[in-house]
Parts: structure tokens; sequence; C-alpha cells
């Protein structure tokens, strides 16, 4: 790889070992992938935030990057953690969890990472303009940028993006070059286009094709849309990058008359829904995720205003950023009537396991991890279906 | 290499994908899958990391709890082993062309700064094996008991290449050797495969020639030979790796 002085001398410790190691990621990662050449970014999203996830190793890996005196050079966010701050006893935390994470969160804010943490940070906390160069981790969010707004990320790591935070730069190659970002395939999209639909549209993709580049005809998704197709197809396949013809800022570029047209309609997302929906009866109904707009949170309160709940045996968890939370004090005040509006969590990444064994939820990504991260037998409908059961 | 520096130790190997999260105990260095084991100072051999990023982390434990690998020996990096070596300084080499070239219990002597491994003991030999193609089947010979090399196996036309020679003219001189077959241009070759025999490491190079004349005559290196369709090559007790060979040269199961 080509390095320059400057990166030559990191390399050679000659500016302390935080960024000495993590030079010695970022070349070696692009030393797998056949990067060339080193490249600057504007931004950084990491994962690896829930101690749940991240165990032990992991918050000994963080200890020592701090007192090696690891410091961000570009805005970072972070993952949503393990429980909500303030609220984690509500969600049956133990003492010793809640001590755990809260050391981690504090050690990823002394690199100077801002700390509200959350999935969905294009919303707000860290948006990316188009053709920005960034090193995102959390596989919903960066296809999102990826997609949706045109800026260019691979699939990082949780150290990787950390790795590329400290230097501000990453190793260019895959979808920061122009050739990685075509399309492989077309898929005619038959849906009825609401967000729910994305996800199992998303869910379908993953399971025909795992990966490749798809670009959709036949739909137009918002922002609450495209983030449920992102994360879908991020969690059935490893899609990091799609294009939609007429929404996407690059779908334009490309000349698609001669790729394979895929269609997916009524069977395939029959099909999606069926190995989402394994258990019929459920202890919590988990909505949110990725984490919930400020437009969902609307939705969602004008869906529930003037109902009542009458299954009490069903907890139900709202989850978003602390921000979203912050702004929208009124929907809040109707969605605690039914469950615990929970901030910078989820039910992949907090420790359900052990406290409940079924979970509902709308989102496809979530229907994929929660059997494997969180032993969840796992429900996946609607949001309007899900709430309907405790009604 | 991936991750520098030095280290000598005994080989564990792996022989599949390797997951650290779930495959191996941060604390203690157990080995949860395949025939076990502990990765605790030695030098771990796999073909490739697989599953939960979370897994580099799980090599940060190791390191921690000082029960990490000497080294990592992959057939091919992925990111998540890759970084777990870095950020828990584990010598890491990878590109090597086989994990098949190491067996547990080898001490192997690691320098990803100079991207060189050395099995301590071990010999390398260079020699060719040819498939000799006639209308669909290939040609096996049967190497007596008294043979050195994995005697009384079926193989393909094989044998040492000589000083100076190359590995083509090798390969014709053989041929000519022990079945007296004119074999001409070949008409596939494929890069060398590593088989191991005791303390001696095979470096193969296999090619296939295709002919349409009669049957071999054997020399005293072999005593009998068959034309067998590829798919039937499983089935007979063979050199090691002759099966996966042939199926590269040829294809397995179709008729050419």
């Amino acid at each position: 790889m080509d390095l320059t002085k400057a990166e030559e001398a990191i390399l050679n410790g000659e500016q302390g070992e935080g960024r000495q190691k993590a030079m010695e990621l970022v070349t070696a990662l692009g030393k797998i992938y056949g990067a060339e050449s080193l490249i600057d970014i504007t931004s950084a999203h990491l994962s690896g935030a829930s101690y749940k996830t991240i165990g032990d190793g992991g918050l000994k890996y963080l200890e020592d990057m701090v007192s090696g005196g690891a410091k961000v050079s570009v805005p970072s966010t972070l993952n949503p953690v393990g429980m909500d701050r303030e609220r984690w006893k509500e969600m049956h935390i133990s003492e010793h969890f809640a001590g755990k994470q809260l050391r981690i969160i504090d050690l990823y804010g002394r690199m100077g990472i801002r700390t509200t943490c959350s999935c969905t940070p294009y919303t707000g906390a860290n948006v990316p303009r188009f053709g920005d160069h960034v090193a995102w981790a959390e596989s919903s969010a960066l296809s999102f940028v990826n997609s949706y707004i045109g800026a260019r990320t691979n699939r990082e790591g949780g150290p990787g993006a950390l790795a590329a935070a400290i230097l501000g730069k990453t190793a260019n190659y895959g979808l920061h070059l122009d050739e990685n970002r075509k399309p492989t395939a077309v898929i005619d999209a038959d849906i009825d286009g609401s967000v729910f639909s994305h996800s199992l549209l998303g869910q379908a993709y993953g399971m025909l094709k795992g990966k490749g580049v798809p670009y959709f005809r036949g739909i137009k998704p918002g922002i609450e849309e495209a983030k449920a197709l992102s994360a879908a197809m991020a969690a059935s396949g490893s899609v990091a990058l799609y294009h939609v013809e007429g929404t996407t800022p690059e779908a334009g570029r490309f000349d698609v008359s001669e790729l394979e047209a895929i269609p997916i309609g009524k069977k395939e997302l029959e099909d999606a829904y069926s190995k989402l929906n394994v258990a019929d009866d459920i202890e919590l109904i988990a909505i949110g995720c990725p984490h919930l707009t400020e437009k969902e949170m609307h939705d969602i309160a004008s869906f529930l205003r003037g109902k009542k709940k009458v299954r009490d045996d069903i907890e139900i968890w709202f989850c978003t950023s602390a921000e979203v939370r912050a702004r929208c004090p009124e929907d809040v005040r109707i969605m605690e009537q039914f469950g615990k509006v929970l901030a910078d969590t989820c039910m992949v990444v907090a420790p359900i396991e052990g406290v409940f064994s079924r979970t509902g939820t709308n989102s496809a990504k979530a229907g994929n991890y929660l059997p494997t991260l969180c032993s969840q037998k796992a429900m996946c409908r609607d949001i309007s279906a899900l709430l309907g059961v405790v009604m | 290499m991936i991750a520098g520096g030095k280290a000598r130790g005994e080989v564990l190997k792996i022989s599949e994908p390797l997951s650290f999260l779930g495959g191996v105990d941060g604390s203690t260095g157990e080995v949860r899958v395949g025939s076990g084991g502990n990765v605790a100072g030695k030098i771990l051999v796999f073909p490739s990391g697989k599953g939960s990023t979370v897994g580099s982390f799980v090599m940060y434990d190791l390191m921690v709890h000082g029960k990490q690998p000497a080294a990592v020996i992959n057939e091919s990096a992925e990111t998540i082993v890759a970084t777990g070596a870095v950020i828990s300084s584990i010598p890491m080499v990878d590109s090597i062309p086989s994990i098949g070239m190491f067996c547990d219990g080898d001490t192997v002597a690691v320098d990803a700064d100079a991207g060189t491994i050395e099995i301590e003991g071990v010999q390398c030999r260079v020699c060719v094996s040819s498939a000799i193609v006639r209308g669909g089947k290939v040609l096996m010979l049967k190497r007596p008991e008294r043979c050195r090399s994995f005697p009384g196996r079926w193989s393909l036309v094989s044998g040492k290449v000589e000083e100076g020679e190359s590995l083509e003219s090798a390969a014709r001189r053989e041929i000519a050797e022990e079945t007296r077959i004119e074999a001409g241009i070949p008409s596939k070759s494929l890069p060398a495969v590593y088989v191991r025999e005791g303390n001696t490491l095979w470096e193969v190079h296999p090619f296939r020639f295709d002919i349409s004349g009669g049957d071999p005559v054997l020399n005293d290196e072999n005593e009998d030979f068959r034309w067998v369709l590829p798919g039937e090559v499983s089935s007979m007790n063979t050199v090691d790796g002759t099966s996966e060979v042939i199926s590269k040269l040829i294809g397995r199961s179709h008729p050419i």
C-alpha cells in the first residue's frame, strides 16, 4: 500500500501508541481488501457499544485505548448501548451489567465520541453529505448513508471504524470506489408501499440473493421506508448499498438495461413473512429497530390516542434516541400509557434473554437477530397489528 | 503479513473456518469446536475466520488473560480475525496455499515481519502430478507396497522434479518413463497443492494432458493401471489430495 510520509510516521509510532495501533489496523484491513492507499474521511459511526455484545474483552480494549491517549479526529457517533441510562432498572438490568455499560459509555466519551447512542445518527447527530467518504459501522446505518445519501463507506467493524475515526482516514477500497457501486441486479418490486412492506422486501432480497448491489424499481421510499429496507437487507443478507430508480442520488448514473431483472412480489413477501414469524404468543413487544424517527413517534402516538391496553402481561418497549425522545414530549406521554419509551438502546443489544423468551417486533432486522443474539422466538408484524395484540 | 512479530510454537490446527465468538473461550483459551484443544501459546492454524465481529474482542480477551495464541496462520484473512490479531498484538500471516501443509504438533517458527513460516524438521520436495485423460476417463496408476512414498495407493502419473528441469518437462519425462505415453502439450495446469507425508511436505504441481492413443506400458514404479471416470476416484485408495486435484483439473462427476 502507498502510504504518505505522514502516514508512515504514524505507523512507526511517532505520534504515540494509540495512533500507531490505529494505523496498523487500518492498513492491515486495507491490505486484505487490496487498497492501494488511504483516504480522508469526514465522519465515523461506531458499533460495539453494548456490554452484552463486546463483553470484558471489548471493555478492556477500550480501557487500553483510552489510557493510550486515543482521541478521534473526525465527528464520531456511537451505536445503541445495552440499556437506557436512566431507566435501566425498568429494563430488568442487573447492577453488574449497568456498571460495566456506564463505564463503556464513559470510555467512548473520553475518546471524543459523541455518546448519544443511536443506530440512526443520520437523522440528526451525524449526517454525511453526498460524496463524503466516511467510516461507518452499524450495518443498517451505513447502508442508509451509502444508498439514500450517496456518502461512501464499507461495512466497517467496531474497532476498524474506531481506528479510522482516530486517524481521520480509512483504506480506499470497496464502496469508496466508483466501480464497486454499480448495480448487480434489478429488482422489480410489487409491494403496498408501507414501511413494513419495505422491511419484507429487504428480507426477501436478502433471502434470495444475500449480497450485491440491488437496483430497485417500483418503490418510492421516504426516510422511514429506506431505513426499514436498509436494515432488513443488511441483516438477512450483507447488502451495504442499493439504488432506487428515481429516488436515490446515484441511481441515474447507471444503465441497467443489461442486468438480470428479478421480480419480488406477493409470494416472496409471504416467504419472508413466514421466515420471520415463529412465535404466535409474545411477552414483549419491541418497536424501534432501527430507532424510531420523530415522524414514527407522531404516527404511533396518533394510532394509540384514545385506545386502551388490556393485555397487562405483555410489556412494550419503544426504542429511539435520547434526542428524538426529548423532541417529542407529547407523543412520549401517550406512548408511556402503553409501554416504555427507551432511549439509546434496543431489544437486540439489551440483555433481554433470561427475562423474556418470546418477542414481537415490526423490524425484519430484529426478526433476524432476536433468535440468534437474544434467544427469542420472534413475531414480526406491522406496528398496528403488533400493538393490536395488546388491545 | 497481517500483524507483525515473531513467534515459535506448536501447531494447533482447526480444519474448518473459525468463529472466535462461541468457538474459543476468551478467558481459558479452550477450543469448543472441532477436536478441541487450547489456543494458548500455540501456532493457531485455520483456513479463515467467520461469524460475529465480536470475535475480535474474544481474541483481545484471550490476550488480557494471557491465553492468546503465539501466532495465527490463515489461508485467507478476513476482517474479524485480522482486527483481533492487530489489536491484540498477535503475529498473523495469511495467504498460505493450504493448511494441509501443517500437522498438529509440528513446531513452527513464524516471522510475520519477513512473511516466512518454517515447519521445523520438515523438508519440502517439489513434484509433478499429471492427469492423462482419454475419452472421458483418467489414467490411475497403482504403486507397489515397496514404494517409499504412499505405498499401495493409486495416483496420477507423478514424480520428483529434477535439478534444473522445468515443471512441464518433468511432467512429460515422468509420463514417458512410467507409461511410455507421448504427452505433448498440457491442456491445463494448476497452482501447487501441498500434501504432507510424515516429515515430507510435497509441493505438487498438477497438469492435465489429453491423449487419444493406446494403453500405457508400465515400468517397475507401478504395478497396475486403470482408466476411471473422475467420479470414481473418490472411492479408490489414492494418494492424499488426488481426488481434489482431479476434480479441479477435470470435474468430478461428468464425462468430459
